[in-house]
């Protein structure tokens, strides 16, 4: 009886899987130290999920193109109501999903859960890669001085690879150089491929690739009860910390990348400050290298980790996977710990570059200080500004009160009235055809409501409306 | 302590901490859903500074018919602003008084016709007196008048929008 209300109850998870989605997550219970440690996967959830719904709000504003990026990126820092500080979360949170990724696999490599949990080792794996990439992307899309230089050094390590590099650069940019084609190009990787290869990944992992294994009820029902308040607790102070850092500090935003940047030194975000500290000691082509090799010998090294034991180098050393792991971590850990370091102590140490990006912080923040100023659209049917200057022939007074409620303010034309444009050289509209059709428009065809205006206009006045409409062009 | 006791310490403790969880996992939801809605929400009004238009020099305000002028109106909505040409209605024998061209039926262009001194709309004939005044159609009030001013002997507007299709005269945003 009782078993039968707990299946009642339950008729909804049935349907969507959720015992076994449980079972996907949950690992064998763990107490003290190493039960807080395993919080790693719920932060990296929790920020998951904070650039997928934070990346979608931004997305109701911004603008890929480099006419537009940058004023729709102005306008969601200063108008917006919560723009600032969404734009602030998605970018200070991608920084942090790597770092949390890396924590999580690190936890799992300490606690040996790689070799029992290989789907959920290398789904991590994949996602710290795509992580990687994905913000990469992203660096480009405000199309500010900082977006163009990490957009050029995107493209500078992509030519550089060997044989395929000037194709692939051509591809990612759409074109031989940077323009508003790879802009758009930058933001479909960032928002559907590699988004949606990360949301693919998750998938996956969860509800495709799981492992199964035996994990009783019990296990379950402690696990909601200790494990989740621990996740809870973990992922609310880093919500918390995130929140305030955003609240306090948006998100870098310098000068339009339209104009010369000069001066301007750009500064990658966190996550990058190693690659960017060792592409300093790399010449030429080799960057491409550091680039295109390091990372995919460090992801694929970790891939591969808990295959190592089974493999035939079990027979050379003990315990294959834990020794080379343990040199990818150390050596991984010491290069970003170093470079980062070096990186943020030169640019203290050397007094022209420290002055140069406080001077930029203080523009950037005297910027902040100013109002919005929106982007001038000139309108279809807008007057250049000379056009008096011109020999051309001036709207006559005639045509506003006759024909420009239905054809157009410029003969531009709307809903079932034509357009008045491009008229010229076209047959049977010469000067004295566009007369003849005032007087009589059934005589070339024209249907009501086109009506005679053979008593409402002087000929002079029709002259003048043919004229001028003769000039129009698109 | 009984055994009792015992257990419903536990079962406590764990009521409590599931309240705990919840309350984390709310509050971030809330923060979150408070901050989207507020983001997302249009922004009313957004131009809070007034903005005048030039239409004529008072020394062309003259005659007893309107007079159709065309005004260059800077409308500025999200983070672009486009300068669109409208159509008012200057009416010399009214006090100078100005005419949206919008009419309050469907938004179409009312035309002034020289020849039946009144206003039409071309869409669905709703007919106006030469001070505006609704006379048939299926118009339900006047035409809208707009604020105007006199600034440095030119005669200015404010460009205002009003909800279509009702009797009273709602400003739009």
């Amino acid at each position: 009886m009782k078993n039968e209300t707990k299946e009642n109850r339950g008729w909804l998870s049935r349907f969507l899987r959720t015992k076994e989605f449980e079972r996907a997550l949950i690992d064998e219970p763990s107490s003290g130290l190493s039960a807080w440690a395993r919080t790693t996967a719920g932060v990296v959830a929790m920020l998951l999920a904070l650039q997928f719904i934070t990346g979608v709000l931004l997305a109701f504003y911004y603008v890929p193109s480099i006419e537009h990026a940058h004023t729709t990126v102005a306008y969601i820092e200063k108008v917006a109501p919560a723009g600032s500080w969404i734009r602030a979360v998605h970018h200070y949170g991608s920084a942090l999903l790597p770092l949390f990724l890396l924590l999580h696999l690190a936890q799992m490599f300490v606690r040996e859960t790689y070799k029992r949990k290989t789907v959920a080792w290398i789904s991590c794996v994949l996602l710290l890669a795509l992580t990687m990439a994905v913000s990469g992307m992203g660096y480009t899309l405000p199309w500010d001085a900082n977006a163009f230089s990490s957009a050029n050094i995107a493209e500078g390590m992509t030519s550089g690879m060997p044989l395929v590099g000037a194709t692939a650069r051509n591809f990612l940019l759409g074109g031989t150089e940077l323009s508003t084609l790879s802009l758009s190009r930058f933001f479909a990787l960032h928002v559907f491929i590699i988004a949606g290869l990360i949301l693919f990944t998750l998938l996956a992992r969860f509800f495709i690739l799981r492992e199964r294994e035996n994990i009783q009820d019990e296990t379950i029902t402690v696990w909601k009860s200790k494990q989740l308040t621990r996740n809870a607790i973990v992922i609310g102070l880093v919500f918390l910390a995130l929140s305030l850092i955003a609240l306090k500090y948006p998100a870098p935003f310098g000068p339009t990348a339209n104009a010369p940047t000069g001066e301007y030194i750009p500064r990658p975000g966190p996550q990058f400050l190693w690659l960017f500290q060792l592409l300093k000691y790399v010449p030429g082509a080799l960057a491409s290298f550091v680039g295109g090799v390091l990372p995919p010998v460090f992801f694929g090294g970790l891939i591969i980790l808990p295959f190592l034991d089974h493999s035939p180098f079990k027979k050379l050393i003990a315990r294959p996977s834990r020794k080379f792991g343990t040199l990818l971590f150390a050596s991984c850990f010491l290069l970003i710990t170093v470079m980062t370091s070096i990186a943020i102590i030169s640019d203290r140490r050397d007094a022209k570059t420290r002055d140069q990006l406080a001077k930029q912080k203080a523009e950037e923040d005297a910027w902040r200080a100013k109002p919005f100023e929106p982007l001038r659209v000139s309108a279809e049917n807008e007057k250049p500004k000379d056009a008096n200057k011109t020999n051309a022939p001036t709207r006559p007074d005639a045509y506003i009160k006759n024909c420009a409620s239905c054809h157009g303010a410029q003969g531009q034309g709307k809903a079932v009235y034509p357009s008045l444009l491009n008229l010229e050289g076209q047959p049977r509209r010469s000067t004295e055809d566009m007369i003849a059709l005032m007087d009589n428009p059934e005589a070339y065809n024209l249907k009501p409501p086109m009506k005679s205006f053979k008593d409402k206009l002087t000929e002079a006045e029709k002259r003048s409306i043919a004229v001028w409409i003769l000039t129009l062009k698109k | 302590m009984t055994e009792e006791n015992k257990t419903e310490n536990k079962s406590s403790r764990r009521k409590f901490l599931s309240f705990l969880s919840f309350g984390i996992f709310a509050g971030m939801f809330g923060t979150i859903a408070v901050s989207a809605f507020r983001f997302l929400r249009p922004v009313a009004g957004e131009s809070k500074e007034e903005k005048w238009f030039d239409v004529l020099p008072l020394a062309e305000v003259k005659g007893d018919k309107p007079i159709t002028c065309s005004v260059v109106v800077e409308k500025q909505s999200g983070w672009s602003s486009k300068a669109q040409e409208e159509f008012v209605f200057v009416l010399p024998q009214n006090g100078n008084q100005v005419l949206s061209s919008v009419c309050p039926h469907e938004g179409c262009q009312v035309v002034w016709r020289d020849e039946s001194n009144q206003f039409v709309c071309p869409c669905h004939d709703s007919f106006f007196s030469a001070d505006g005044k609704r006379l048939t159609g299926p118009s339900q009030r006047d035409l809208d008048p707009l604020p105007a001013r006199t600034q440095d002997g030119v005669l200015q507007i404010r460009y205002v929008a009003y909800e279509a299709h009702k009797t009273e005269r709602i400003e739009r945003g």
